[in-house]
């Protein structure tokens, strides 16, 4: 794996692969191979999870696993076009109103409204990217906080109220006896039973992202990352992968939306919230968007600082000095702190 | 329309121009978008209550803008200077982070509850204008900012300062080549934007109420009149936020959901359609 | 590819050390020895000052009925609970309660969309929640649930009381000036009904979204108006900037009477002054209410805290009083069992006696009328009116059908 350690690693450029590595078949089917086993190690070993931890635990654990799919979006499109996105929730949140709206008001069952709930997203994923992918840096970052709160907006607006509750927010209601994927009701809510679904979406999720980002069309995002132009004079058109890379991240946020929503039942503006943008955005970069785990990690941290710090009101405090201290002085998040750790374990075994 | 309703769109919209200014001139300098312009005018506000509180209001106009003007050395010194090398938006991410910071700490300090400020007893009488009742403290905002944005503009047109603002502004490299000392005049910029968005604050204490929430609210409106007026254009950034004031103020009562809608149906029209902003230059 | 194993070891090290940091354990049953009763009050953000009052409540509660010997024999204890008054740390809080600490109650949940939330999990947690700060009708509407009790008055409630009393309020010609939210729209619609039942006009209605700091606008077209009197449904910072935004454009003075909506209460008499004396606004709790044991609670109090109780106080330590009398009645401190007992039963409390409504879950208690007036160097209520829940709340609301 070739990297350039001297280049100092930043927000928008991802100590991340380049594509020297992505020579000949064997060793893309190797990788893929391996990539694989991962997934399936890490998926059965948490379906074990619930028998290990105690029912506060496997709340958090769940809570952190939907945060997490959000993260994942975020960071995904951080990592591989270098885009800083505070509009994410507006998926998330879209999604998960989605599925109350279809199942309170509209009777829908479960998966009907999940299904609705996931497609109204990744709908308002592609045509939020339509407006925005063309964008970079900060217009892209006040372009997308801007959507995202405008969808904020309308939400809590009483014209809507019948729609979205407005303020009073949404429980999510359907017949007791349809069920989600073999789930009831009563299942859906509780963090152990849940958790398997998520985590099968999670794993999915990253899984799925992972191989993008190690595809040819990775590459062509990675190209675009790092220098627009020459890709576009190198015949590349960018305006379509761009799009398509948004809409993907989108949707992954909006899966988390879902599940979400189906295991709160209850979706209240605070989802849509610049709050919520922020603290998804902040556990990206502390967990470290330059790696695919790094958002996941951070969304974890981010659910066990809340749930020490929210009710002295001071967990703001403390996600506030997190991003300056990662920004500041660990620009790869905490993953990348760990990685380079390990690169310079490494060397030094090494005897360099 | 009547005059009432004017002269508050003209109060509403001398607060976001005074705000706009200074992160226009942030934002024209160091290119950085500064999310912490909102808790700084928060900021303002909670020190011009407390000085208001022992002292009287007159004196909290002239020290809460100077204490701003502190906090914004420190954020140039510590954080703007260190990061110039820095892509900007990691600066300004950073600068979210000490907007969260900043904004816990004033809560701390003065604590959780909505706080006022009473206008000082000169103004906090009605007058008759043009046949309406109107406070005189609302008009004394409008005339202060008015003031305040011939000010700043003469000092931007005339000055050997304000000539080096501009010019640092326009391209940085350019002008420390010529011998301006561009860090001099971030500092400058730096803690005037930061002595504006406190005077803001100050001003707005006795005309909205103090609460916990005010730097968040604000913030996003202010963002998005500096980028609708053009990065870089302070100009441009003070007519978007008087436009944004008076629209909203007039759209509050006829169409509330227009009103409410119009900072972010504006912000991505121009960033699409005219992505240097209104007047000035691209991001 | 190594990379990425690092970083899923590192993360299930991180998982690990989270979990052996969290507490292990499940939760002990509530069966035994005490009764574990959890308080979540609001410990920061606005509503931080309401929270540490519930919690006041609760705890002088539990005191004196420790002091007593405890109820049905056994002993209670209260655990108290921080959150931020978002429904998701609330429900944390909630969840860790029940299964890590044992409670089989819950208490001194502030919000309405709090309570929305909790309610929808009390049946998987076997708890039951005393409301004593949401008002939201829905709670004892379409949102109803059998271990949701409500000990305060609904919105519908309070509404209908003042209602009642529009006649004998000067002036004719009424405003509405009330809050883009549930409870503004559910209290301009009631009070057009009352007005018209009372002769009154309507003749101006606005409505302000939630966080408005700069009420000018309506302020203007209010004072552009020909209305003699001014209903407003403002509260918390709104009401207080809405307040003496009115005072500063010196409209205070034109109207014969200002009647709030849950718009001046005590805890926001400093922050407005003098200059909301002789307003008129729903009060919930009369302090200086006649019976026993009312008297008993309030000297109680006042020597133990050093002030008079408000509304804040009596409805929590009246949620306890609740609680206390259901598992009397039951004989029993199962959550099923007190539940079954708590249904239309009548027993006496601070406010007299009660009926908790086995329909909706509703206690049936009376609501009032208070004028603003000075007292000493402060500000205090009267008590001007009272109407009884037969008038207020005479049916349960028929979307409630309890599952």
């Amino acid at each position: 794996m070739s990297t350039s350690t001297a280049k100092r690693p930043t927000v928008s450029v991802a100590v991340g692969t380049s594509s020297s590595d992505v020579s000949g078949i064997g060793l893309r089917r190797r990788l893929l191979l391996r990539g694989v086993t991962v997934a399936l190690i890490a998926l059965v070993a948490g379906q074990a999870v619930p028998f290990i931890a105690d029912r506060f635990l496997m709340s958090l654990l769940l809570d952190g696993a939907i945060l997490a799919l959000l993260a994942l979006g975020i960071g995904f499109l951080a990592r591989h076009l270098g885009l800083i996105s505070l509009g994410h929730t507006a998926f998330f949140g879209g999604a998960a109103y989605s599925l109350a709206i279809a199942a309170t008001h509209w009777d829908w069952g479960p998966t009907p409204a999940a299904v609705f709930g996931f497609g109204t997203g990744t709908v308002l994923a592609a045509g939020v990217g339509v407006l925005v992918v063309r964008a970079s840096g900060m217009a892209f970052l006040m372009l997308t906080l801007a959507l995202g709160q405008a969808l904020y907006q309308v939400c809590i607006q009483t014209a809507v109220r019948p729609y979205t509750g407005a303020f009073d927010g949404l429980q999510v209601e359907y017949d007791m006896a349809r069920t989600f994927f073999g789930l009831e009701a009563s299942e859906i809510t509780s963090a152990g039973i849940f958790w398997r679904v998520v985590w099968v979406a999670l794993v999915v999720s990253a899984f799925g992202l992972w191989l993008i980002g190690r595809s040819r069309f990775g590459t062509v995002l990675e190209g675009i990352r790092e220098n627009e132009e020459r890709m576009r004079f190198s015949g590349y058109a960018t305006f379509g992968p761009r799009l398509i890379a948004f809409i993907v991240s989108g949707a992954v946020a909006s899966l988390g939306g879902v599940l979400f929503a189906l295991n709160a039942g209850y979706v209240s503006p605070e989802t849509l919230s610049f709050v919520k943008a922020g603290d998804s955005l902040i556990a990206a970069i502390v967990g470290g968007i330059g790696t695919l785990l790094g958002p996941i990690i951070g969304a974890m941290l981010y659910i066990y600082a809340q749930t020490n710090f929210n009710a002295s009101g001071n967990l703001h405090l403390y996600t506030g000095i997190a991003l300056v201290l990662v920004l500041a002085l660990l620009p790869g998040g905490i993953t990348g702190g760990l990685t380079s750790m390990y690169r310079r374990f490494r060397a030094r075994l090494k005897g360099r | 329309m009547n005059v009432a309703q004017l002269l508050n769109g003209l109060a509403a919209g001398s607060l976001f121009m005074i705000l706009s200014s200074g992160l226009a001139m942030i934002y024209g300098l160091r290119g950085v978008a500064n999310f912490a312009h909102g808790a700084l005018y928060m900021a303002g506000g909670y020190l011009a209550y407390s000085v208001a509180s022992h002292l009287s209001f007159w004196p909290a106009l002239l020290i809460a803008p100077f204490g701003l003007a502190v906090i914004g050395a420190v954020l140039e010194l510590l954080f703007f200077r260190r990061l110039q090398h820095r892509s900007h938006i990691e600066t300004g991410l950073v600068t979210f982070g000490i907007a969260m910071i900043l904004e816990r700490v004033i809560v701390l300090i003065w604590g959780e509850r909505t706080l006022s400020v009473a206008p000082p007893p000169g103004l906090d009488r009605t007058i008759s204008l043009l046949g309406v009742d109107y406070p005189i403290y609302r008009l004394f905002v409008i005339g202060i900012a008015l003031t305040l944005t011939a000010a700043l503009v003469g000092w931007l047109r005339f000055t050997r300062i304000g000539l080096h603002i501009r010019a640092a502004s326009h391209d940085v490299e350019t002008s420390a080549i010529l011998g301006i000392n561009v860090d001099r005049v971030s500092l400058v910029v730096v803690c005037l934007g930061a002595a504006l968005a406190g005077l803001a604050g100050t001003l707005a204490a006795p005309y909205v109420s103090l609460q916990p929430g005010m730097g968040a609210v604000i913030l996003i409106n202010v963002l998005i009149i500096v980028v609708v007026g053009g990065v870089g254009s302070i100009g441009g950034a003070m007519g978007a936020g008087m436009a944004l004031g008076v629209l909203q103020t007039l759209g509050a009562v006829w169409a509330p959901i227009v009103a409410v809608l119009v900072p972010y149906v504006a912000l991505v029209v121009v960033l699409v359609w005219r992505p240097t902003g209104l007047t000035g230059r691209r991001i | 590819m190594r990379r990425g194993l690092i970083h899923a070891l590192g993360a299930l090290l991180i998982g690990g050390a989270v979990g052996a940091c969290g507490s292990s354990g499940t939760g002990v049953s509530a069966e035994n020895q005490t009764i574990k009763i959890a308080i979540i009050p609001p410990s920061t953000g606005a509503l931080a000052e309401f929270g540490s009052a519930a919690a006041q409540a609760w705890e002088y509660a539990v005191a004196e009925v420790n002091a007593a010997g405890g109820v049905d024999g056994q002993k209670v204890e209260l655990i108290t609970m921080e959150t931020d008054a978002q429904p998701a740390t609330t429900l944390r809080a909630a969840r860790e309660a029940v299964t890590q600490k044992g409670a089989a109650f819950i208490g001194a949940v502030m919000t309405s969309p709090e309570h929305g939330a909790l309610n929808r999990q009390l049946e998987g947690l076997n708890a039951l929640s005393f409301n004593s700060l949401g008002k939201d009708d829905a709670l004892t509407g379409k949102d109803c649930r059998p271990n949701a009790f409500r000990v305060v008055q609904s919105t519908r409630m309070d509404l209908n009381a003042l209602g009642q009393m529009l006649d004998e309020l000067p002036g004719k010609k009424w405003a509405i000036q009330a809050v883009d939210y549930s409870t503004g729209h559910t209290s301009a619609e009631i009070f057009k009904e009352a007005a018209k039942r009372a002769g009154k006009e309507v003749v101006f209605e606005k409505y302000a979204p939630l966080n408005t700091t700069d009420f000018g606008p309506y302020i203007s077209e209010l004072r552009d108006s020909d209305a003699d009197a001014l209903f407003a449904v403002e509260y918390g910072a709104d009401g207080v900037a809405f307040v003496n935004q009115l005072a500063q454009f010196k409209l205070i003075d034109r109207f014969k009477t200002v009647l709030g909506f849950n718009m001046v209460s005590e805890p926001l008499f400093k922050a407005l002054g003098d200059k909301i004396v002789g307003f008129y606004n729903n009060v919930g709790y009369d302090v200086n209410a006649d019976n026993e044991l009312n008297r008993k609670f309030v000297k109680g109090f006042q020597e133990k805290y050093g002030e008079q109780p408000y509304y804040v106080h009596a409805d929590n330590y009246l949620a306890a009083q609740t609680l206390f009398a259901g598992i009397k009645a039951a004989r029993s401190a199962d959550p099923g069992k007190v539940r079954e007992a708590l249904e239309d039963l009548t027993f006496d409390s601070i406010v007299g006696k009660v009926t908790m409504r086995g329909a909706d879950h509703q206690l049936l208690r009376p609501s009032y009328l208070g004028q603003v007036v000075k007292e000493g160097d402060g500000l205090a209520f009267k008590v001007i009116a009272s109407a009884d829940a037969a008038q207020t709340s005479p049916q349960p609301d028929p979307a409630c059908r309890m599952r």
